[in-house]
Formats: C-alpha cells, structure tokens, sequence
C-alpha cells in the first residue's frame, strides 16, 4: 500500500484541491442546509433601528431605560457521521479514481466543511463488520485524520454488510446527527435499519456508480471476479444481449435504491467515479436541498 | 496417413505414460479456476451477471485451454514413436525327404497302445510331420500289400488330412515288410535330397509279399535310404478286439515282432531298430528319430520400421493453429 509519506501528500492534495470546494462553493449551503436545533439565547444588546421590535427584553429596557434587545444564536455544533464502506466492490474504477478514492475525497469535502462550520466530525469504516470508528470531535487535525484513514486504511474484510455498520452507528451515535452512508450499496437487508437512521438523524445516502458498471466496452470474453465473493465468471462482452443485461440490472438497482431512501426519508446523491463529477453532483444536491427549506 | 494402422506399435511405450500429464494439467486448471487463481478484472457484484442465459462464446470460453491440452496429448503420442512392423522370414533349408510306413493290418487294432497301436502310431506320426520344417514327407501303408497314401510332399495340411483318413481293414490282412520298404524306396528313389530315410512301423512278421525284406533292405542301402524300423507292441500279450456273434471280445493274443529282421533291416540300410512297447516310448523313437535327422534351416527374419509420428505431429500442429486462431480472434480473454 502507500507509504506514511505518501498518504500524507494525498492527504494533503485533498486538503487543498477541497478547499476551494469548501471555502466558495459550499461554504453558505453547508451552513444553511444542516441547520442546528433552534436559536439559544446568546446575549442583550441595545436596540438599532430595524431590529426586531418583538425581541425587546422589556425587564432590562425598563432598568436602563433605554431600549435592549435579546440576541439570539443557532444553537450549532452539529455532528456530523461519516459512514463509509471500504468493501472489496469499493476498489473498482475504469476512470482515474476507484469508488474508494472518490468516497475519501467525497468524504473530505464534507469534513472540511464540518469543520468549517464549527461541527463535529466522526468515521465509521465498514465492511462486512465494523472496521473502524472515530467518534465524533472538532478539530483540524481530527479532520485531517479522517482523511489519513480513508486513504490508508486496509479492510479485514471484503464484503459488505450496511446493516451491521449502521446498527452499531445507531447504538453509539445517540443524539440526533448528520450521517452521510458512503457506499455503492452493493448489499440487500439493510432496509428497516435504514428506515430508522432516517428517522433518527439527518441521513444523506451518497451512492457511487462507475461507467463500466452500467456499459461495458465490446472486448469479446472477459473473466470478471468479484472482489468480495471471489466469484468468477466469463462474460461476453460484445453481445448485445449481454450489454443490455448489464444496463438493465444497473437501472433496475438504482431504481431499487431511488425507492428504498424516498420510503426511508434519506435524501440520495448519485455520484460517478469520473473525475470532478462529484463537485457537481454535491451542489446540485445542497442547491435542491434549500430549495425544499 | 493414418492415425491408427494395423500392428501399430511405439517403440517407446513408456513416454504414454506421459499422457496423465495433460489430464494432470486439466485437473490443475480446473483447481485454478475453483480457487479463483486466475487473472480476471474485478468486477462488483458477480453473481448478479450470473443468473442469465450464457451466450455460445461464453460456453466455448474454455476451448481453447482444451485445445492445449489436447495438442499436447497428441506431441506425447507422436513422441511414443508409433510405428508398424513389416515383417517376415527367409528361410532356407536343406529338407529331407521322409517316407512314413505304416502297418495297417488288423493287428494294429491291438490295445496295449492307447487306444490302439494304429491311432496312437497316427496321432504320433502327426506330431513328428508337424515339428518338421521344409522336409518332403510321403505316407505308405502296408498289410498285405503296400499303396502309397501321400506321395512326397511339403504341404503338410494335405499330409495330415491324409494321415487322418488312414483306417485299418481297408487293405487285405497281412504283414508285407517288404514290399511296404521297396514301395517306400520307390518314392524316394527319385529325390535328390541329401538324406532320404524310410520310417516303418509294424507290429508284426513277415508273412505276404512277393519282395523279400532282405532284398528290399538291400535296394533302399543301394539308393541310400536309411530305413529305421519300429517295432510296435508291448512284451508278452496284448488286449485285441475279436467281433464274434455276441460282440466285440476281447482277447490275449501274444505279440509276434520280428525283431532280428527288423534290426537287420536297420542295420543293412544304416538307420536304426527301436522297440516301442507304449505310447510314451514310440513319442520317445520319434523324438529321438526327429533329433537324429535334423535337416539344416537358416531362418532369417527381418523387421522393416515404418514411422507413424507424421499425422499426430501434423493434428498436434493443426490443433494447436486452431487454439491460436480461436485464442486470438474469436474466444479472446481478457484479462
């Protein structure tokens, strides 16, 4: 795998090609669409014309004599899961990044602006089982460490089991959080928890699909093995009906999960392993999502 | 051009052994392919492609590692050496020529030989023409006259059949020694052959014939004939069938041989008497007479090899052409 060095220029070539990312193109929506609890008395101040005159405090206005006002502030410090799976199907990518990489980097962006807007930021890595946790802090270098993580950790396992990863993050995330599941959702039985964490947290599903699993090239006979199952199988790859198979069943799966988050009220964004797509695809979903507000 | 001739053989059989190899390989990459050792792309959710109709280019995907294999079973068999054997011999021989002279008067129904002295002295002399190789064998029988049953020749089949046919009473009763040796002088007298020898078996004395033994002993010495002569019967008495009104009967009759003229016979001729008083001891004269006149035979064989690797190493290259062009063209793999 990489070394220390290596992953901490990664790392670092995150941080920078995020943060522009971070600091213009995110930097209000974030904020505006995780809102906090409700507004938490902050302090009192005199009274400016145009102010909210249903915000005088009349007790302090009456012992100074002159008009004060109550200010109030978000109550904000959110937190902010990152629920990412590091399966074996998560190693695949026909563009320059495997789904992987574009989880860390999609998970970076998000960190970054977490931090950015005073939250909490924890990781959960999952295979088939829970690989890693780091709860939930605020800092700089625990930002930074969550993306050291992403791009250097070296799974147990190879399957994928999302039941198992959000029931733990049910059982230790108790407070009402922001939870983004970081996945290509290539698993089945995790329906009713999903439900739940949807009903629980803020919940953000963001799928990542590549190209070559929708289409791929007309090459003749591929061997083709799962990385989690170690099944193998030989494919035709210029046969038509092959190719319609294929393009079938990557519909048939995003339709399935369209479905299974609108009834699981967890909001999806579809992301592709091509380069930068991303940025797009995370906009439109901050954009769309104020608009709903 | 053929893959399997008549009489194919491998020089070296041992190299077939070799042909567990390629079903040895078989197994190995079945194993591969089980354990999922193989090169191929990752891919997620296999199993999902799994459970579809699989086109023809997909059934065939193996052929071409089937092909290898196949190739490489058909190298084995071309390096076994396949080949065919021509085949023969020359032989060449100086023959002798025999005369086979057999009594086949009723006396030879006697018993004492089983199951009587005729049949045992038949199926004998049937022996002894068959451990012979290029000698000239003639049959005469005698009682009380003598008639040639099988002229010289060297087509045993004809000579045995013959043999077989020979039956007692077809003649008038008697012992005819003479006339049955000068019959038997007479077949040999014009053969070239080096050795020419008389055989005669009888079990009795003489007593019929217009040639005298003596004389006739004399002629074959003076056309160099060696005769030997057998006298056949056990000592004392010997069992013989008599058909009288209420069956046959059987009765001691004493057994008579001439023996001093017998051996006279032999020792005027320069061949030799023996006494044969049972089957076994008349199969011993045989041998001995068989040893005595070894003709002289060179065999020579020879083996012409004709080599069959040809059209195996021509099938393992046409497979091997097949499995190139199919690996490269139509069942091409990636990875």
């Amino acid at each position: 795998m990489l070394s220390t060095k290596e992953i901490l220029k990664k790392v670092r070539q995150i941080e920078i090609r995020t943060r522009g990312l971070v600091n213009h193109l995110f930097s209000g929506e974030y904020h505006s669409v995780f809102k906090g609890r409700g507004m938490a008395f902050s302090e009192v101040r005199e009274y400016h014309f145009g102010d909210d005159i249903r915000n005088i405090d009349w007790n302090v206005t009456a012992r100074f004599g002159s008009p004060f006002i109550k200010v109030f502030e978000e109550e904000r410090e959110l937190t902010v899961m990152l629920v990412v799976d590091v399966s074996g199907s998560q190693n695949f990518g026909s563009d320059l990044r495997t789904k992987q990489q574009i989880a860390a980097e999609v998970s970076a962006v998000l960190a970054f602006s977490a931090l950015k807007n005073n939250d909490k930021t924890g990781l959960l890595l999952f295979t088939d089982k829970v690989e890693k946790f780091i709860p939930p802090k605020k800092s700089k270098s625990h930002s930074l460490r969550i993306i050291r993580e992403l791009l250097s950790f070296e799974p147990e396992g190879k399957k994928t089991n999302i039941k198992a990863a959000l029931e733990y993050l049910s059982k230790t995330i108790t407070r009402r959080a922001i939870v983004f599941v970081i996945s290509d959702f290539e698993d089945t039985g995790y329906e009713s928890i999903i439900k739940s964490i949807g009903k629980k947290h803020d919940c953000i599903a963001i799928s990542i699909v590549d190209k070559r699993e929708v289409v791929l090239p007309k090459l003749g006979l591929i061997s083709l093995r799962d990385p989690e199952t170690d099944q193998e199988i030989v494919v035709d790859s210029s046969n038509p009906e092959f190719n319609r198979f294929l393009y079938e069943r990557a519909l048939r799966k995003e339709n399935t999960l369209k479905q299974l988050f609108a009834a699981a009220n967890v909001d999806h964004i579809k992301i592709t392993t091509e380069k930068e797509s991303y940025i797009k695809s995370l906009i439109g979903f901050f954009k769309g999502r104020e608009k709903r507000r | 051009m053929q893959l399997f001739p008549d009489g194919l053989t491998f020089a070296y059989p041992w190299v077939l052994w070799f042909l567990v190899l390629p079903i040895l390989l078989g197994v190995w990459y079945f194993l591969r392919l089980r354990k999922k050792l193989n090169e191929s792309v990752h891919f997620p959710s296999v199993h999902t492609l799994a459970n579809r109709g699989r086109t023809v280019r997909e059934r065939l995907h193996f052929t071409p590692a089937l092909l290898r294999l196949i190739a490489l079973m058909f190298i084995i068999v071309a390096l076994a050496r396949p080949q065919t054997y021509m085949s023969g011999q020359n032989i060449f021989s100086e023959g002798i020529d025999i005369t086979v002279v057999l009594d086949v008067s009723t006396s030879m129904l006697a018993e004492d030989f089983k199951p009587n002295r005729l049949e045992a002295a038949k199926s004998l002399t049937d022996e002894f023409v068959q451990g012979r190789v290029s000698d000239r064998i003639g049959l005469v029988i005698f009682s009380r006259d003598a008639y040639t049953q099988c002229p010289m020749t060297t087509d045993y089949v004809v000579l045995r059949n013959l043999l077989k046919d020979i039956k007692s009473g077809v003649l008038e009763d008697g012992t005819a020694i003479g006339n049955a040796i000068a019959n038997g002088v007479n077949r040999l007298r014009e053969s070239k052959a080096k050795s020419k020898i008389i055989i005669l078996l009888t079990d009795g004395v003489n007593n019929a014939g217009e040639v005298n033994p003596v004389t006739a002993a004399e002629i074959a010495s003076s056309f160099g004939v060696r005769v030997y002569t057998i006298g056949v019967g056990t000592r004392g008495t010997a069992p013989y069938p008599m058909q009288t009104a209420i069956g046959v009967q059987y009765q001691n009759v004493p057994v008579e041989i001439d023996e001093p003229l017998l051996k006279q016979i032999a020792e005027t001729t320069g061949g030799k008497y023996f006494r044969a008083t049972g089957n076994k001891g008349l199969e011993e004269i045989y041998k001995e007479i068989d040893k005595l006149e070894r003709s002289k035979v060179e065999v020579t064989s020879y083996r012409a090899k004709t080599e069959h690797f040809y059209p195996w190493v021509l099938l393992a290259l046409f497979t091997v052409l097949i499995e190139f062009l199919l690996s490269k063209t139509y069942l091409r793999k990636l990875p």
